[in-house]
């Protein structure tokens, strides 16, 4: 039984967009899973999907036995806390300090009342620091976010991430706006937490060198559709042009 | 194909926009000649003191700019096609020279002239004897204030900045709350909550629509003359403002911590508390000081309808035409004003 099995789903936003065009995926538990193709090809859309931030217009998905499509309310919030999420633009709270923005990761279990109070338990408090210690920020836990660079940024987020204890963990373009070493430095993150903590990780990439370095297994997307589907290495000149266009030449970061 | 389907909703749309530039000559036109009618001919050609009214007259020009609309609507003369982009103006050659502009200019210096006939502007009277020594008259006495009630006059200016502090502060909870479902972005997903987004913000820019000083007459009646008629009068007008500022606010945030609070399978409460809250509650507290700064302003004149305060005292006394003591209370409330200004803008500029 696979972690995560995406049965034939579409998307199609309310202005008209077919964002995807009927796609089937399942991901193992472990895997670290890429997902590559053009900006507009549906990479964002679908990882949304996963996660039910955007509902799908057909299809299904099934994520830890429970088909999480057909969840509504408590039971989706629960199954989304399980989901652990990370994004191209950080999107961590303004104004508020790191800790608490980890603490954030923690919302779907505690109740609301003191969650609005800032009241956390302290054992929530503890795994917080624990996982700030894990992506190299300890000292920061009382700085304010939104006075830490990009990178780190991100491994707070890393960090809010895991303490929802996610089975899962999407990453939409984690190192999208990241020079090209923070960008490894932050990949390196995500594996040590896909190969220690044993999370599975789907994550949107540009770059096909980083995609060789850290993906399992790679799927590519094409104008809402799955082109490709296999191991890194197996991406040659051929599937390159196939993905990217005719007229793409590769770039690689390093 | 391809073509056929672009080009048609392309002719529809310049059929909709000729139609739509149509009725705004008509209406321009039937302005003018109303203006021109019933201001330059009658009242400043004829001079006449009282001219009748009729309604054959106005529609008498709406038929005439009917005519007019139509035959204009074929030329570039016509200002609804300038405004509904049917006139392409010449690349590189001023904006100034194209006749729909030159005639809308013609228009607005109508309006101008109009205004100054209405307005009753005259330089005669502004500089005759017996005026210029009603103006000395008032000023001397305005320069030599009555200092004898310089006390009553604190205490009222104490009761003024009060009743403007309370209305805000009774204000902000209100607002905060409102202001969420007067949002667009956070109410559009569903057709209930849609209709109850549209239904306050109607009741909002009611309320809104109507001035402070005219709640003011309307509590005064229900309440009885008083701080407290101003207090309820400033405490609905700033219901209604804060809640536009406050909902505009929430417009502008980014979505990026909604979604991340969404994703981390947290309440919808806390979604707001920890996504929206943060980004808003600067903003806020600027726009809520500058409230109640402009509330301290708006309580001196409501005070002038019987809303209590400074206001009322500065009424009555002008009522006995008691020049002196009019000049003490100008300069309290001048001072007043002053310092809110000045607090409200240390404040705000450190808020930044
Ligand atoms: N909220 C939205 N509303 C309408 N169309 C959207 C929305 N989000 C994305 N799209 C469209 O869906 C397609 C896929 O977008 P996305 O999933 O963001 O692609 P990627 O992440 O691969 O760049 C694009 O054509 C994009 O314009
Ligand atoms: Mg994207």
């Amino acid at each position: 039984m696979p972690l995560l099995h995406a049965e034939h789903i579409s998307k199609t936003y309310p202005n008209g967009t077919q964002a995807l065009k009927g796609i089937d995926i399942e991901v193992e538990q472990g895997e670290f899973l890429v997902v590559i193709g053009l900006s507009g090809s549906g990479k964002s859309t679908l990882l949304r999907c996963i996660n039910q931030l955007h509902t799908v217009s057909s299809g299904r998905i099934v994520f830890d036995d429970a088909e999480i499509t057909a969840l509504k309310g408590r039971r989706l919030r629960q199954a989304r806390s399980r989901i652990g999420m990370i994004f191209q633009q950080f999107n961590l709270i303004p104004r508020k300090t790191v800790l608490t923005n980890v603490l954030s990761g923690a919302l779907a279990r505690t109740p609301v009342i003191k969650s609005l109070l800032g009241m956390y338990s302290a054992e929530d408090k503890q795994k917080a620091l624990a996982y700030l210690d894990i992506v190299g920020l300890a000292q920061k836990a009382y700085v304010r976010a939104d006075n830490l660079s990009g990178g780190q940024q991100q491994r707070v987020a890393i960090a809010r991430a895991l303490m929802q204890d996610p089975k899962i963990l999407l990453a939409d373009e984690p190192v999208a706006s990241l020079d090209p070493s923070t960008s490894h430095s932050v990949m390196k993150y995500l594996q040590k937490i896909n190969q220690e903590l044993g999370v599975t990780v789907i994550c949107n990439l540009h770059f096909l060198s980083l995609v060789r370095t850290y993906a399992t297994r790679v799927i590519a997307l094409k104008e809402g559709q799955l082109v490709y589907q296999g191991a890194p290495s197996d991406i040659d000149e051929q599937w390159f042009k196939t993905i990217y266009g005719e007229d793409a030449v590769e770039v690689s970061i390093n | 194909m391809t073509e056929h389907i672009i080009a048609q909703p392309m002719s529809i749309q310049r059929y909709k926009a000729t139609i739509k530039a149509w009725c705004t000559d008509v209406l321009i036109w039937s302005y003018s000649c109303i203006v021109l009618f019933k201001i330059a001919y009658q009242q400043w050609w004829l001079d006449l003191r009282y001219v009748d009214f009729s309604w054959h007259e106005p529609l008498y020009c709406f038929v005439v700019a009917m005519v007019l609309a139509s035959v204009l609507i074929y030329t570039r003369c016509s200002i609804g096609k300038a405004l509904f982009g049917l006139i392409t103006f010449k690349e590189g050659q001023s904006i100034f020279r194209a006749s729909s502009v030159r005639l809308a200019l013609v228009k607005l210096l109508l309006t101008f002239a109009a205004g100054l006939h209405v307005s009753q502007v005259s330089m005669h009277e502004f500089l005759s004897p017996s005026g210029l020594a009603g103006a000395q008259r008032i000023f001397s006495a305005l320069l030599s204030p009555n200092f004898a009630i310089f006390e009553d006059a604190l205490f009222a200016a104490i009761e003024t900045v009060y009743m403007a502090f309370v209305a805000t502060a009774l204000a902000i909870p209100v607002a905060f709350v409102l202001a969420f479902f007067a949002a667009r972005n956070l109410m559009k997903h569903s057709a209930a909550s849609f209709a109850l987004y549209a239904v306050i913000r109607f009741f909002m820019n009611l309320t809104r629509s109507i001035e402070p000083l005219v709640w003011a007459i309307i509590f005064s009646v229900w309440v009885g003359i008083g701080p407290f008629s101003g207090m309820l009068a400033l405490f609905l007008h700033s219901v209604a403002s804060l809640t536009k500022l406050y909902s505009e606010q929430i417009e502008a945030i980014h979505d990026g911590p909604v979604e991340a609070m969404t994703a981390t399978g947290a309440h919808p409460v806390q979604v707001i508390w920890y996504g929206v809250v943060p980004q808003i509650i600067l903003p806020y507290l600027s726009y809520t000081i500058y409230r109640w700064d402009i509330n301290v302003r708006m309580a001196t004149v409501i005070g002038l309808v019987g809303g209590g305060g400074i206001g009322t005292m500065l009424m009555q006394y002008q009522g006995l035409a008691r020049w002196n003591e009019v000049g003490m209370l100008v300069i309290v409330i001048a001072t007043i004003v002053w310092l809110m200004d000045y607090a409200s803008a240390r404040i705000r500029a450190h808020l930044k």
